[in-house]
């Protein structure tokens, strides 16, 4: 075991350890709990890119805890979801924590901003954690970790509204890890196990499939919820949009997209299993992404404030991952996957950029944004950027992911799902649109948008590289797909190497 | 188990009351533990001890730690929507989720 291999531990215990450490340390202390928090994220970034390149040289990095083999021991694992996710999380919560030294103090009470530095960490962690476990019941503890530190995060807003967004967010959220856990519980009843890899192995011989098909539906809608895909996103256009911005991006960014990875691993250990045909999931998952495209887009649109429409494009752009996995082939998981990585990179640059706007001027409404770009052309140039990418226009990052969803439909003959993608890139398009026009080109309506500040450097320096990654970030899709496609084929082919 | 955890879920979907939610969210997890614990018993099996003279096969340990790390979960959701719900009581004045939604409207 090579000394890399210990920092798969670290990547989880960093962060935790120092989150938990900054409310008690650095109370009341803004800036120095900031420094610290940011040193936290760099070093917890540094030792995931550390994995990375390990895992890129040698494949997977295997870290048996205390030394006991799986499946007896504990195990973790960072694969290829460890790298794209991990990588993404750790990158977008130390720029989301650099751009949090101005937000902060505005939008919450000074005496939550050590808690607020200390939860961004421990959820961090626990994404981390998420991503490397490879037994159910740590993937179960590290998702508690992660959403409940994201429900105390939606709460850290002020204001009544934000209270009562983040008690819906907390019971929906807790409704479906109840239902993970029961799932996990009926797989260690009739398996005796907890490994994944090796329930997988262990169910194709269990007696009972129907308690094994309830534990994959509870599995399933489980992580639906988690990752918000219609008709399971209703708690999230409220949690994201009244939370403040930098929570909104974290949510919106990655904490989704830890459902998904659920929803993948969920996949893997059944379709190794073997014990049924998937092709009802991937059915489900299909319409279910196809109705949220629509649907998402649809409402965004019809949206007045700002951090509302984000959050349905939220909505949307889950609907497109769903899509490309229910798909199935190897060209729409790879899509969803590039997805998964862009989507995070162009929605924390979008809930950044229109927070820094709603900052200066503390309007939410487009119509009162009006004319804004005059004086925070930066702010405004780096929304402008992300917005276009989320439309998925050709070179820009979200163009990729989309591009290989409508070529996976092709390749398993339903083309008629090539108009849906395309509908869905025009209707994001159409509310794009209406939030550059009123930023360029309409009069300015309200008094704030004339006296209006650019935002600070330490918020628009992030913004403007996440808006500049999401625009030119789809010239590197080759590469990425071309380093994706491995790994979708590994969760295509689960059970069938046997 | 499963009733249990239906009448859980009942509860969270159609109470009204938020603290009825909690107690409902409070149902499933309970029904969840017991049929984990229960899914860990071998016949005629003794605790999962050593050096106390008693004799395999014991029940299965591991159903027991899991329970615990998930009554320590349950609790510290609990404790945050308890808290969550006395500011929403002092900001908003109710906890009545029909009364809250309505003045919006």
């Amino acid at each position: 075991m090579s000394a890399a291999v210990h920092l798969l531990p670290l990547s989880v215990v960093l962060p935790i350890t120092a989150g938990v450490l900054a409310p008690a340390l650095f109370h009341r202390r803004h800036n120095a709990c900031s420094w610290w928090a940011i040193t936290a994220a760099a070093l917890t970034l540094a030792t995931t890119l550390t994995l990375v390149s390990e895992a890129l040289d040698g494949g997977l990095v295997r870290y048996p805890v205390g030394g006991w083999p799986a499946p007896y021991g504990i195990e973790l694992v960072f694969d290829g979801l460890g790298i794209l996710m991990g990588s993404a999380a750790g990158l977008l919560t130390l720029l989301i924590l650099i751009a949090s030294r101005a937000f902060v103090q505005t939008e919450a009470t000074p005496q939550r901003h050590s808690l607020f530095h200390g939860l961004v960490l421990i959820n961090l962690g626990g994404m981390n954690g998420f991503l490397a476990a490879s037994d159910l019941f740590n993937l179960f503890v590290f998702m508690e970790v992660f959403s409940i530190s994201a429900y105390a995060l939606v709460a850290l807003a002020r204001g009544p509204v934000a209270a009562l967004a983040a008690l819906k967010y907390l019971i929906v959220g807790a409704v479906s890890s109840m239902l993970v856990l029961l799932a996990i519980a009926l797989l260690h009843a009739q398996t005796g196990s907890l490994n994944m890899s090796d329930i997988g192995d262990r169910l194709a011989a269990a007696q009972a499939p129907a308690a094994a098909g309830l534990a994959l539906g509870c599995l399933v809608v489980g992580f639906l919820v988690k990752a918000a895909v219609f008709p399971l996103h209703f708690w999230l256009p409220d949690a994201h949009a009244s939370a403040p911005s930098p929570v909104s991006a974290l949510l919106s960014g990655l904490v989704v997209k830890m459902g998904i990875v659920g929803l993948i691993r969920t996949r893997m250990l059944f379709a190794e299993a073997d014990i049924f045909s998937l092709v009802a999931l991937d059915l489900l998952l299909v319409w279910l992404g196809v109705a949220a495209i629509v649907i998402g887009a649809v409402l965004a649109m019809i949206q007045r404030e700002l951090k509302l429409m984000l959050a349905y494009s939220t909505v949307t752009n889950m609907g497109y991952i769903a899509l490309g996995l229910g798909l199935a082939t190897p060209a729409a998981v790879g899509g969803a996957l590039a997805h998964m990585g862009f989507h995070a990179l162009i929605k924390t640059g979008l809930f950044l950029s229109a927070g820094a706007l709603v900052l200066s001027t503390g309007l939410s409404r487009i119509d009162d944004l009006r004319g804004l770009a005059q004086r925070m052309p930066v702010s405004s140039a780096a929304l402008t950027l992300a917005l276009l990418a989320v439309a998925g226009l050709p070179p820009t990052a979200g163009f990729v992911g989309k591009w290989q969803i409508a070529l996976g439909a092709l390749e398993a003959g339903q083309p008629w799902l090539i108009a849906v993608v395309m509908s869905g890139a025009l209707l994001t398009l159409a509310w794009a649109i209406r939030i550059i026009n009123s930023l360029y080109f309409l009069p300015p309506a309200r008094g704030q948008v004339l006296t209006a500040d650019e935002a600070p450097l330490s918020i628009r320096a992030p913004i403007l590289m996440l808006g500049l990654v999401a625009m030119v970030g789809g010239l590197a899709g080759a590469m990425v797909l071309e380093w994706i496609e491995p790994l979708s084929f590994r969760i295509l082919e689960a059970g069938h190497g046997h | 188990m499963v009733v249990l955890f239906a009448v859980g879920l009942y509860i969270v979907l159609t109470s009204q009351n938020l603290l009825k939610k909690i107690i409902g969210l409070n149902i499933m997890e309970t029904s969840v533990f017991g049929l984990i614990v229960t899914s860990g018993m071998v016949d005629g099996g003794s605790p999962p001890l050593l050096g106390r003279g008693l004799e395999a096969p014991y029940a299965s340990p591991v159903t027991h730690a899991l329970v615990l790390t998930g009554i320590v979960v349950a609790l510290s959701v609990t404790a945050l929507a308890l808290v969550l719900i006395v500011r929403v009581k002092r900001e908003c004045g109710s906890i009545e989720l029909d009364e809250l939604l309505e003045p919006e409207e």
